[in-house]
């Protein structure tokens, strides 16, 4: 009798250990993170049903760090050539006459402060952009869908440098050979 | 676009959490005062824990929302996360060097040298570096203010334009009191008001100032100006009290100058003897340096000069009495004459007698045409002692009805600041454009706060025939107003500064070219580059006329005057008398830059203090007086008292005590305040100029002590071979060794597509600490304050490393720079338990901020003490309240770098930034990599190309030339640790002719 209840207890504690270091291990994580928006701005029917590209309104992936989010004149380019208004196309069209900054928006794909990825190094080697954001074009609210992991991020960094994605596998390499050099899984290539 | 992240909002539903962080704060009040931020004990520690496990189970918490704003309407020119960079002119001295501005989402955020720029180069100092960092200085004043009271533009002009109206009925002069002014649109301007305004004068007043070498030569040669000196031609240099490698004139370009005749290969190499009493950053990389008291200072270029008559058969010299031992006098006479038209001689003493002594000495020498420029002088100085002494004069009796004061602080740093404070009371409007209420802006009835100059148009002319453009990097942080538009306003033209500029260079620069036949075009072009040239060839000599056989100037009766001052000087000699020499020291300058704390907390590189100045002795005054390091003494001139600690210095003069100016400032803000004492005071006007030096001193010891704020507590290398010399003729001689490979216990590495590397030429560095400020803005680097600095916790990721070696009254001086040197076998890595310190395929030691737990044993194991520990929150804790814990000072951030957080390791990465940057362009544009493509911010900064960064698996790259260089070594080779960066050892030149 006694026995058992240590026995059941230490289970217990096993299994909340193991559950509590598991969410430890997902702390900060936003897989499935799918904010409103403070405009219902539809991918769906832009990158869906209209078939504009991604690097239209988002050109700063080709050339910079940051992807950017478009100016509400960019918006304008095709809505000022468009019959359908609508309030918040109205708006656009006000913050453009007025510069002034219209919408806030808010952040889904967020990394730490102490990562620096660039969206032009990886479009440019062609990384199709729903790798990493998931399938935008069927998106009416954007979702983050990768968990946005460093384990994550190294698991294609991996296969790209031709070095095993699978724990075991790679320490067992390591007692035959001499690890591969790759750049892209240096500390240092994103963390700085 | 720009980010900004909220913090409340969804965090709200993070109850847990927030409840742990209530606790984290109660912990921290248990703690003793004066503890800070709390480091709580283990019991705290595990109820934390268990908290946290709890807190955890619970469901995930939701990272702060973030959000993000675009921009209303695209630009081209401005995609986030992609730098600009634009071309303007430095205005953080008189200097006006041309500078590359890095401009981030619409924030300037690191200052460069424009490398199209013929007389200044790449290159900057520290001074510019920091230059940004004023821009964000909180403290600047956020509009016009009337009788210290925020007020409008409007009410301002209106009350100026009344004045000057009552001052044309009157009888009252009108005095513009300007800093010396490089730009030609300003002068056009002041131009206007002497035309316009009757009894208007424009006096200049620079607070150090080349005063009497612009009276010598107005003496000499009928013009007063500053010659433009070239140091790149002369074989033989040499300076009486002249820092021209620090803060001299033209500290850059002279660097410059001097760092291609050093570095010049065998006999070429030129030859430099500096006479000074203090030790100068130019005194430390002399070949020869002589120490002479100033009093003694002209003497020596008289005795120099009578030398060089005779050798010229020039008779009627008068004699003096050798200040100093003959054969000295006799061999550096002999070198001089020897190199006719390659040699210079510059002084930096403010006496009209020594200064047409010098220019006599040129002038014998031939070097006028040559080494010393006249016919395109410079026009980085132009003040006049002594019509600032007359205006002083005239305020107290009431003459002056309005003055206007650009960009000058007399109550500060005049010498009878309080006679000019009072003067300002009998003046019926005084309007300052400062940026603050200073000492002087207390005094005045009205402040116009000009824009900062990366905010401002304008134009700078700081060689004739050389001209350099100012454009805005950023729209004004506050409602300020260039002084340009205000002198415009107030003569009742409403143009703003930019069409005024823009005219002004139709009318009167775009005439003076031929290239160009359109303007538009021209005006286009010159803002793209920066840099105008106007005269042919500039930067060389303009060919003079056939110098006439006798120097210009009575400089024989300057002679006579020279040994009379001598001999009194002697007479008045007495045992407990000392002499004082007053310097502008590297970092402060002339103090208008002291509420910058990078510049505040930058050692100087003889004395390495930071955080405030010092009296410096001689070793063998001290043990005479029985004073210390520390020991705080009472200087008393004729002038006035200081009070300051005593700085031991080796090869300090035995008689004289140096003292740095602009310290101890009132009124500036709160990084600058009351640190240090002002020794401005004591600077008097004799004979017409001002005296950076005096006679007579008395030092009494209070007995007090303080403590001070040294980055560096050692003096010499204490026996280990850290800076290698060598002797111009070793080098001829010897064959390299061959080095012998060090048994190891590493396995080998791969290696990467490229090896990065480093190769440091200490016989280029002359210890400016250009790098250290440009690493510093570079990589956030933290301001940690006097108190952290005495406890050894500087946070510099780049040091200049100085050591004294041979004798201590005048000792050889080495400047040496240390940082990371990414060994290859590396002593952090092996003791890291978390790895959070690697090397990389390419080599980089790279540190990790995100897995550093902060045990500190990396920095225990690092031989070269390179590694910076964050004990404190530096960007959030209120006790460091600098630039990073105030909103608008943070606006210099690179956002390309992290800003690390308390309890991480942080140093010197390389610039990684600038490597992974780089290596981006590759993958965007499709251009290999070329060599010298990735500079890293501290060679990018150094005006003598001390520094070089590169890829080592090129064997053609620059740096893997000068790491194969028989001068090359690793520093502390002998502990195998493999370092990639190499130095380059020192090279003596004890010329044997030079006894």
């Amino acid at each position: 009798m006694r026995s058992s209840t240590i026995l059941l207890g230490f289970a217990v504690l096993t299994i909340g250990a193991s559950t509590a270091v598991s969410r430890i291990m997902h702390m900060g994580m936003q897989q499935g993170y799918s904010p409103a928006q403070p405009i219902a701005f539809s991918h769906e029917l832009h990158a869906g049903k209209n078939r504009i590209d991604c690097l239209y309104c988002h050109y700063g992936a080709r050339k910079s760090r940051h992807a950017g989010i478009p100016s509400s004149s960019i918006c304008m380019n095709c809505h000022s050539m468009l019959e359908k208004q609508t309030v918040a196309i109205e708006r656009f069209k006000e913050a453009v006459q007025l510069q002034r900054p219209l919408v806030s928006w808010v952040k889904v794909h967020n990394l730490p402060d102490f990562v620096y990825f660039n969206h032009s190094r990886h479009v440019m080697s062609g990384v199709a952009c729903q790798r990493c954001h998931g399938r935008v074009e069927e998106m009416e609210q954007i979702e983050q869908v990768m968990p946005l992991t460093m384990g994550w991020c190294l698991e294609c960094h991996r296969e790209h440098a031709g070095v095993p994605t699978s724990g075991l596998e790679r320490a067992a390499k390591r007692f035959t050979s001499v690890p591969v050099p790759a750049s892209g899984l240096d500390c240092a290539s994103c963390h700085y | 676009m720009s980010e900004n992240r909220e913090h409340g909002g969804k965090a709200d539903s993070c109850k847990g959490a927030a409840a742990a962080g209530d606790r984290l704060v109660k912990i921290g009040r248990r703690e003793p005062a004066g503890a800070g931020e709390g480091d709580a004990t283990r019991r705290d520690f595990l109820s934390l824990l268990g908290f946290s496990v709890a807190a955890a189970s619970m469901p995930a918490c939701r990272a702060p929302e973030q959000r993000a704003i675009p921009l209303p309407v695209a630009s081209e020119d401005m995609v986030a996360g992609i730098a600009n960079y634009y071309a303007t002119t430095c205005g953080g001295c008189a200097s006006a060097c041309s500078l590359l501005v890095k401009q981030r989402d619409g924030r300037p955020i690191k200052i460069d040298g424009n490398a199209a720029s013929a007389l200044f180069g790449g290159a900057t100092c520290a001074t510019g570096q920091a230059a940004v960092l004023s821009l964000y200085d909180g403290e600047r004043l956020r509009g016009p203010a009337w009788q210290g009271k925020p007020t409008t533009w409007k009410e301002i002009d209106d009350r100026v334009q009344q004045a000057l109206t009552a001052a044309r009925a009157g009888t009252g002069a009108v005095v513009l009191l300007s800093s010396t002014i490089t730009s030609p649109s300003l002068r056009a301007v002041i131009d206007r008001w002497s035309q316009s305004v009757p009894r208007f004068r424009h006096v200049t007043y620079d607070p150090v100032s080349a005063s009497a070498l612009r009276a010598a030569t107005a003496q000499a040669s009928g013009r007063a100006a500053v010659p433009h000196y070239a140091f790149d031609r002369a074989r033989v240099i040499v300076g009486l009290e002249a820092d021209f490698l620090g803060t001299w004139l033209s500290p850059v370009e002279f660097a410059r100058q001097y760092a291609r005749g050093r570095t010049a290969a065998g006999a070429a190499r030129s030859l430099h003897v500096q006479f000074e009493a203090g030790v100068s950053v130019t005194g430390s990389n002399a070949d020869r340096r002589v120490l002479v008291p100033p009093s003694e200072l002209g003497a020596v270029a008289a005795a120099l000069l009578a030398r060089v008559a005779e050798q010229a058969h020039v008779a009627g010299v008068p004699r003096v009495a050798d200040p100093i031992d003959v054969d000295t006098l006799d061999d550096v006479a002999a070198q001089l004459w020897a190199h006719r038209g390659e040699s210079l001689v510059v002084s930096g003493h403010n006496d009209i007698a020594v200064q047409l002594a010098v220019h006599a000495l040129n002038h014998l020498l031939g070097n006028l045409g040559h080494t010393v420029d006249l016919a395109r002088p410079s026009l980085q100085r132009q003040g006049d002692d002594a019509a600032v002494a007359e205006l002083v004069d005239q305020m107290e009796r009431g003459e002056v009805h309005t003055l206007i004061l650009h960009g000058v602080n007399p109550v500060y740093d005049h010498a009878d600041g309080g006679a000019f404070a009072r003067g300002l009371k009998k003046v019926a409007l005084s309007v300052s454009t400062g940026d603050r209420i200073d000492e002087t802006g207390a005094a005045v009835n009205a402040i116009c706060p000009d824009h900062h100059f990366l905010e401002s148009w304008g134009d700078a002319e700081p060689v004739e025939g050389t001209l350099s453009l100012s454009q805005p990097t950023i729209a004004p942080l506050f409602e300020t107003r260039s002084a340009a538009e205000s002198l415009l306003r107030w003569l009742g033209d409403d143009t703003d500064h930019y069409a005024y500029l823009r005219s002004f260079w139709r009318e009167h620069m775009f005439p003076r070219q031929q290239a160009t036949l359109d303007f538009d075009t021209f005006w286009d072009k010159s803002l793209e580059q920066g840099i105008v040239e106007l005269g042919a060839g500039a930067g060389d000599p303009a060919p003079s006329p056939a110098p006439a056989p006798d120097p210009g100037g009575d400089w024989r009766a300057a002679i006579r005057q020279i040994g009379d001052q001598q001999r009194a000087a002697r007479a008045a000699r007495h045992p407990d008398r000392y002499e004082l020499a007053l310097f502008e020291s590297v970092a402060l300058r002339d103090g208008r830059h002291a509420n910058n704390p990078w510049l505040q907390e930058l050692p100087d590189p003889m004395t390495r203090i930071t955080w405030g100045n010092v009296a410096a002795i001689a070793p063998s005054l001290a043990d005479q007086l029985g004073v210390d390091t520390g020991d705080v003494v009472v200087i008393a001139s004729g002038a006035g008292r200081l009070q300051l600690p005593v700085f031991v210095q080796p090869g300090q003069q035995a008689r004289t005590i140096s003292v740095a100016l602009g310290h101890g400032r009132t009124r500036v803000g709160k990084a600058g305040d009351r640190v240090g004492a002002n020794a401005f005071p004591l600077a008097r006007l004799v004979r017409g100029a001002r005296s950076y030096s005096a006679a007579e001193v008395t030092m009494t010891a209070t007995g007090r002590h303080e403590k001070l704020a040294a980055s560096q507590s050692h003096l010499s290398m204490e026996g280990r071979e850290l800076v290698l010399e060598t002797t111009l003729a070793d080098l001829a001689r010897d064959e390299a060794e061959a080095r012998e490979p060090l048994p190891d216990l590493w396995t080998e590495r791969p290696q990467g597509a490229h090896s990065w590397g480093m190769a440091i030429d200490l016989d280029a560095c002359t210890g400016c600490s250009a790098c250290v400020i440009a690493c510093q803005a570079e990589n956030n680097v933290p301001v940690v304050g006097k108190d952290q600095v005495q406890r050894q916790r500087i946070m510099h990721w780049i040091r200049i490393d100085r050591y004294y070696g041979g004798p201590d009254d005048n000792p050889r001086s080495l400047h040496q720079p240390m940082m990371c040197q990414h060994c290859g076998h590396a002593p952090c890595e092996t003791v890291c338990p978390v790895l959070a310190t690697t090397t990389s395929s390419e080599g980089l030691n790279q540190q990790v901020y995100n897995r550093c737990i902060g045990t500190r044993y990396c920095a225990n194991n690092c031989p070269y003490k390179v590694r910076r520990f964050n004990w404190y929150n530096y960007t959030e804790n209120s006790k460091f309240d600098f630039n990073m814990t105030d909103p608008v000072g943070r606006m210099v951030l690179n956002p390309d770098v992290v800003v690390r957080s308390r309890g991480v390791m942080e140093k010197c990465s390389l610039c990684v930034q600038r490597i992974q940057n780089a290596k981006n362009d590759v993958v965007t544009t499709g251009k290999p990599l070329a060599d010298g493509a990735i500079v890293t911010a501290c060679q990018q900064a150094c005006p003598t190309q001390a520094i070089v960064f590169g890829d080592l698996a090129d064997p053609n790259s620059w740096v893997s030339q000068l790491q194969n260089d028989r001068r090359s070594y690793e520093l502390l080779g002998y502990l195998n640790t493999k370092p990639r960066t190499q130095y380059l050892a020192r090279v003596r030149n004890p010329n044997p002719e030079l006894g």
